[in-house]
């Protein structure tokens, strides 16, 4: 199972109303874009960590889910550690502080988004999505994207452990050849479980439309209130310093 | 008893395979739980999906309380309001993101309000004994649960009649406990249902009749007792008898069980008949 979704699925707050997580999530992510790296940065990203760890998220589990995006940036911002000239290949003129600083604003911004992402089961968010206007075939495309993920998952999980089994994936050649051969029949098998699936909702009066109701949790004015506080006290803290 | 519902001369025949419904006659009669019992690749899925509509036989008729069913749009709309099924894996039945949307969907299909709709998610749910996963996504639900989440997905349309293909299926014996005891539910309620199995102690323990199924076609159909304790048709069905009605019949060939006594139709039933044993024993000794 996908590691964000796990948690968001075990969160505390994963029963919060989503307009105050995406309020917070978004705010937190502006904030990061508009302030200053040096605090507003390091602001936002301490509180979208502390935030996280609130909410129940375990401190080695946040740090897996910053890490690959951590990693992009770190890589990103090589880049802008370094100079070329005539001299040759050394260190920027102001010794990796303009690295430094874009690092911080993007693991600002991306901490901001995991902390939704940390709390929300994704099909949350796509109701979300969908109660924004988002057509429904791209909603009910999604879902159904978001279900299979998991079906396939296991589906191919179980070839794999087949295949292993038998040896299939003792040294690299045959490792290749059994992924290969893997993928090539998730395929069909896919296909055919559409096709079941499909005879499944037709038994339940499909009519072309995944109607289904969701939980109700609506957003309560002092939820959202206490979100738009700490945005607010956030930036102050940010620009005045 | 009335009949609900009934396939007279149903042929059919998959694109490059062999007839997999040869002449097959069958009736399901109202408030009655009917096993349909063959072989593994009898074609028994092939029959279900004939008698809700999803697939039209080559001949043959289905019969919906003695009137043709439609095959049309709007015929099979109206046939699968009345007739539920549910399919062998799971994961082909669930689509949606959690257990009480998923519930959702076949209710809100028959154009009910919302509050009816949760309503109905939530009977079906207690009647499933799955009120508390709710919330859950099926990917985080075991097999047997998975199972439950599915049956409550056709219960909530409260049809007439549910077919339920392999109900037992990759079930440990706790979960099918479970399962009959929820359906055993279902059937206070009224519905009738029709399951389709290879496990002759499942439709011994559980059914009221029972049709055995082979080479397409039902060569035997009555009630549980008659059916089950016909050697050759079971025989001819690659099947075997039920051991609890093997059991009774041996102990009231020995005088254990009177005539007009019921067999034994549960464990419980066997173990009380070899109690009565061997009380006799020492009543002799």
């Amino acid at each position: 199972m996908i590691l964000a979704d796990r948690l968001a699925y075990a969160s505390r707050w994963r029963r919060r109303p989503l307009a105050e997580k995406s309020l917070l999530s978004a705010g937190l992510l502006a904030l990061a874009l508009a302030l200053p790296p040096v605090p507003g940065g390091a602001l936002v990203l301490g509180t979208a960590t502390a935030l996280a760890l609130a909410a129940g998220t375990p401190a080695s589990a946040w740090i897996r889910l910053m890490a690959a995006p951590a990693a992009f940036v770190a890589s990103g911002s090589l880049a802008l550690l370094a100079e070329m000239d005539a001299a040759g290949l050394h260190l920027a003129a102001d010794h990796g502080r303009q690295a430094g600083l874009v690092a911080l604003r993007a693991l600002a911004a991306i901490a901001a988004l995991l902390l939704l992402a940390a709390t929300t089961p994704t099909p949350d968010l796509i109701q979300g999505l969908r109660r924004l206007g988002v057509p429904a075939e791209l909603t009910e495309l999604a879902l159904s994207i978001y279900r299979f993920i998991f079906v396939l998952q296991d589906t191919a999980a179980a070839m794999h452990a087949g295949q292993a089994a038998r040896l299939g994936t003792d040294g690299w050649r045959r490792r290749v050849r059994s992924a290969g051969m893997l993928a090539a029949s998730l395929l069909p098998r896919a296909l055919d479980r559409a096709h079941r699936q499909e005879t499944g909702l037709a038994a339940r009066c499909f009519d072309g439309s995944l109607r289904t109701l969701s939980p109700l949790r609506p957003a309560s004015p002092a939820g959202l209130i206490r979100v738009a506080v700490l945005l607010a006290l956030l930036a102050g803290a940010g620009t005045w310093a | 008893m009335g009949v609900i519902l009934e396939a007279q001369g149903l042929h059919y025949a998959y694109p490059g395979g062999g007839e997999a419904l040869a002449g097959l006659d069958l009736t399901v009669r109202r408030g009655r739980r009917l096993a349909i019992l063959g072989a593994n690749g009898a074609g028994k899925t092939t029959l279900l999906l004939h008698l809700n509509g999803t697939l039209a036989p080559a001949r043959g008729h289905v019969l919906l309380d003695g009137a043709a069913a439609g095959y049309g749009r709007a015929g099979r709309a109206a046939w699968r309001r009345r007739v539920g099924l549910v399919l062998q894996a799971p994961d082909d039945q669930l689509f949606a993101a959690s257990v009480a949307e998923d519930v959702s969907f076949g209710p809100l299909n028959l154009g009910l309000s919302e509050a009816e709709v949760r309503r109905r998610v939530g009977e079906a749910l207690a009647a499933l004994d799955i009120a508390d996963l709710a919330e859950r996504p099926p990917h985080m639900l075991s097999f047997g649960q998975k199972k439950r989440v599915a049956i409550a997905g056709a219960v909530a349309m409260r049809p007439d009649i549910l077919l339920l293909d392999e109900p037992s299926a990759g079930l440990d014996p706790q979960g099918t406990a479970h399962l009959l005891a929820a359906l055993d539910h279902l059937r206070g309620d009224g519905a009738t249902l029709a399951f389709t199995t290879h496990d002759v102690d499942l439709a011994w323990t559980w059914a009221d009749d029972v049709a055995l199924f082979t080479a397409g076609r039902v060569v035997r159909q009555g009630d549980a007792e008659t059916v089950l304790a016909d050697r050759d048709a079971l025989t001819a069905t690659r099947l075997r008898p039920p051991f609890l009605l093997e059991l009774g019949q041996k102990a009231r060939s020995c005088g254990l069980l009177r005539a007009d006594e019921p067999l034994p139709r549960r464990s419980a039933d066997g173990l009380a008949l070899l109690d009565r044993a061997e009380n006799r024993n020492h009543s002799q000794i």
